[in-house]
């Protein structure tokens, strides 16, 4: 069963390498629309699935649709892709780079030509497009990198760690670039393992860990789900060891200026505590806390048995 | 068709256009050219100034007819030795005279005959070049031709018998050919061996240019960028045709500009004697249809090299087996020569690894049976297909691997590979 309202759907996605599983039984979903986040420690897969999504690797078993259609040649014409490695021809000029990759897309020479002035123009390049790419600086070349996968107008957008390596500027332009893609329709699929850009941009998040799916969800599900159940107390009098042995408490942490974290059973409910620690204790402050996604993943992926 | 169009056209135009293809190619036939005109201008060279000599005759009865036979030999219509006086004195003071002269860079040589020359058919010559093989070879000739002469005088025959006597012999080798036939002085072997050259540094070179261009792709990744937008075999096969037809073209420059090269050494050819090979026209074509059997066997062999390694340092050791056979190929060459329609030589240029260069070899001196070249080409073929098949099945894993250096069942197994 596939859906038109989505960009990419894997179904069961095996894929192993002389002996060792990168990918094991992968099912995932993207709605159209969404910036989705592909999460994972180095290792995890993420690479290998998106391969298998650009038709460049073939699953051993399992499906990959693409836009509710067999991922294949026709499909990738439609999708944009930006591996983790960079790669372009550094001896060829900017302009005829461009023009070659989109040919390899479909896109005519001229009509390729003609969409790449603009962009380069507003990435300040155009001066630069008839020098060879190993003339350019790296942040120019990333940019360079960044219009060939948008130049034939691509409906999914997948960009294997796209942040990395760019300075501040580079981030803010790459970021406004695909808020605008996203306002066109463009489906995004982001690979980081760079959590905070992720948290920032995306919706929906999955995170895959020695080829699996530990979980998947909008970014709020997965906070709600496997965020745990924390309390902060800042403790500005009082010695707050008893509540380390409150039934309830699994564990506590004692942090700078007073702060102490508690992570809570999932049925412990805080006010019965806060209403203790309130009569004992002078309390600055005390809160219910929603930890990163950062923490979620770190405290998941360890729970799971480490990095691959 | 589009996609596969424009790899073409960006490996070609990157190659066709890098420094290093203007230079090989505008190179290339000063070489070739060099090589051909070269050995006939040397010689023409070294037949500049005739010799000085001086002859000291001991037997007191040969000085006059050598000096003369010395003086009367002409080589394209030029005396080529210079007889000086051999002057007074006993034979030791005019001796030392020469010596003297020698040293001192106004003779170039002297010739002594001693007292019995004539029966022991002897003499000696002093120089300071004993080198100038052409002509102390020619001193050699004369002397010898004037000995002779000589002996057979005394034993009673008449002059002019003795002329007809020593007429040397004219050995003219005649290249046969559906053509019709031509007379030949080497040229043919020094066409042969020009054009075997050109074919094997061709494939050899443009192979290598293919596998650089692998690596180079594969190291600064942007291949995975290239096969996820066309199929792997697109740009494999445009690859393959990319380089080709730079290969082509560099191949078509070098036949211009060494005909017209040909035409201006000509002169220097013919000073020297040496006729320049006419290049039949088919021989031209089978030189293309050969180069390109040669470079698309060879070069499945280093593309996938190149898709399996990481740098071109990794690939160096396993270049030398595809090199070798082209290597072996090659040194095949005086035994094919020699006897090409030999039972050894047919053999050879049916292999498909040597096809393209021994067959070739064989056809620039005879005309081997259409169903050899038939099979030769038929063998060929089924070679490239299975290889540029298992080449290209490398090349899909290999681009896409990184890290560790795959050995070679390694490689075989990705041939199998999914």
């Amino acid at each position: 069963m596939t859906s038109d309202g989505e960009a990419l759907r894997l179904e069961s996605v095996t894929k192993a390498f002389a002996g060792h599983v990168a990918v094991r039984e992968l099912s995932l979903r993207v709605p159209r629309g969404s910036v989705f986040g592909l999460l994972g420690p180095n290792g995890a897969g993420k690479t290998t699935t998106l391969r298998m999504v650009m038709d460049v690797l073939a699953p051993d078993s399992g499906r990959v649709f693409v836009l509710g259609r067999p991922a294949d040649a026709a499909a990738r014409d439609r999708i944009g892709y930006m591996p983790e490695e960079r790669g372009l021809y550094p001896r060829m000029q900017v302009d005829e780079q461009l023009a070659f990759l989109a040919e390899l897309k479909g896109l005519g020479r001229a009509e390729a030509l003609r969409r790449a002035t603009p962009w380069l123009e507003r990435l300040g390049l155009f001066e630069w497009r008839r020098r060879k790419l190993n003339e350019l600086s790296k942040g120019m070349q990333q940019k360079v990198q960044l219009v060939a996968t948008l130049l034939h107008q691509p409906e999914v957008l997948i960009l294997d760690e796209p942040m990395s390596g760019l300075d501040p500027v580079g981030t803010d332009v790459v970021r406004d670039v695909l808020l605008e893609a996203r306002a066109r329709g463009c489906t995004l699929v982001l690979s980081s393992h760079q959590m905070d850009t992720v948290e920032r941009l995306c919706d929906r998040v999955a995170l895959i860990h020695r080829g699996g799916l530990l979980l998947e969800g909008t970014v709020a599900e997965v906070k709600r789900r496997h965020g745990g159940n924390h309390v902060a107390l800042v403790v500005e009098e009082g010695d707050p060891s008893f509540l380390e042995a409150w039934p309830g408490v699994l564990a506590a942490r004692r942090e700078g200026g007073g702060r102490l974290l508690l992570e809570l059973a999932e049925s412990c409910d805080p006010q019965p505590l806060l209403r203790e620690a309130a009569a004992r204790l002078r309390l600055a402050r005390f809160e219910r806390v929603q930890p990163s996604l950062h923490e979620i993943f770190v405290e998941r992926v360890t729970a799971a048995g480490g990095p691959a | 068709m589009r996609r596969l169009w424009a790899v073409v056209r960006r490996e070609y135009l990157e190659r066709a256009r890098s420094k290093a293809f203007l230079v090989g190619t505008l190179a290339g036939p000063i070489l070739l050219g060099g090589l051909m005109v070269a050995p006939g201008a040397l010689m023409a060279r070294q037949r500049g100034q005739p010799l000085r000599v001086a002859v000291l005759d001991a037997s007191g009865r040969l000085q006059a007819e050598v000096e003369q036979a010395l003086r009367e030999r002409r080589v394209d219509g030029l005396p080529r030795f210079d007889v000086r006086p051999a002057g007074q004195g006993t034979q030791e003071e005019r001796r030392a005279r020469l010596r003297q002269q020698v040293l001192a860079g106004q003779l170039d040589g002297y010739l002594i005959l001693p007292e019995d020359a004539l029966e022991r058919s002897q003499a000696e010559y002093h120089g300071r070049n004993v080198s100038a093989v052409m002509d102390l070879s020619l001193l050699d000739r004369v002397v010898e031709e004037r000995l002779q002469a000589r002996r057979l005088l005394d034993a009673g025959l008449a002059p002019e018998r003795v002329q007809a006597a020593q007429m040397r012999l004219d050995l003219k080798t005649v290249k046969l050919s559906e053509g019709g036939e031509r007379e030949d002085r080497g040229a043919s072997f020094l066409l042969s061996m020009v054009l075997l050259m050109a074919l094997y540094t061709s494939v050899a070179m443009w192979g290598a240019a293919l596998m650089n261009g692998v690596i180079e792709e594969k190291t600064n990744r942007v291949v995975e960028v290239v096969v996820s937008s066309i199929p792997t075999s697109t740009l494999f096969a445009g690859k393959l045709l990319g380089v080709g037809a730079v290969g082509l073209t560099q191949l078509g420059v070098w036949a211009l500009v060494t005909g017209g090269l040909g035409l201006a050494g000509s002169q220097a050819a013919a000073l020297s004697g040496l006729k320049l090979p006419e290049v039949p026209p088919h021989l031209l074509l089978f030189f293309v249809l050969f180069f390109l059997l040669g470079f698309f066997l060879y070069g499945a062999l280093y593309v996938s090299i190149g898709a399996a390694v990481n740098s071109q340092q990794e690939a160096q050791s396993l270049v030398f087996p595809v090199v070798l056979p082209l290597v072996v190929g090659v040194m095949f060459f005086p035994v094919v020569l020699g006897s090409p329609d030999s039972g050894l030589s047919v053999a050879l240029s049916l292999v498909p690894f040597w096809t393209p260069l021994l067959m070739f070899l064989r056809m620039t001196v005879v005309t081997p049976p259409a169903w050899q070249v038939g099979l030769g080409l038929a063998l060929t073929l089924a070679s490239i297909a299975a290889l540029t098949w298992a080449a290209a099945r490398i090349y899909r894993v290999g681009i896409l691997m990184h890290g560790k250096r795959p050995t070679l069942p390694e490689i075989l197994r990705w041939v199998r590979h999914r």
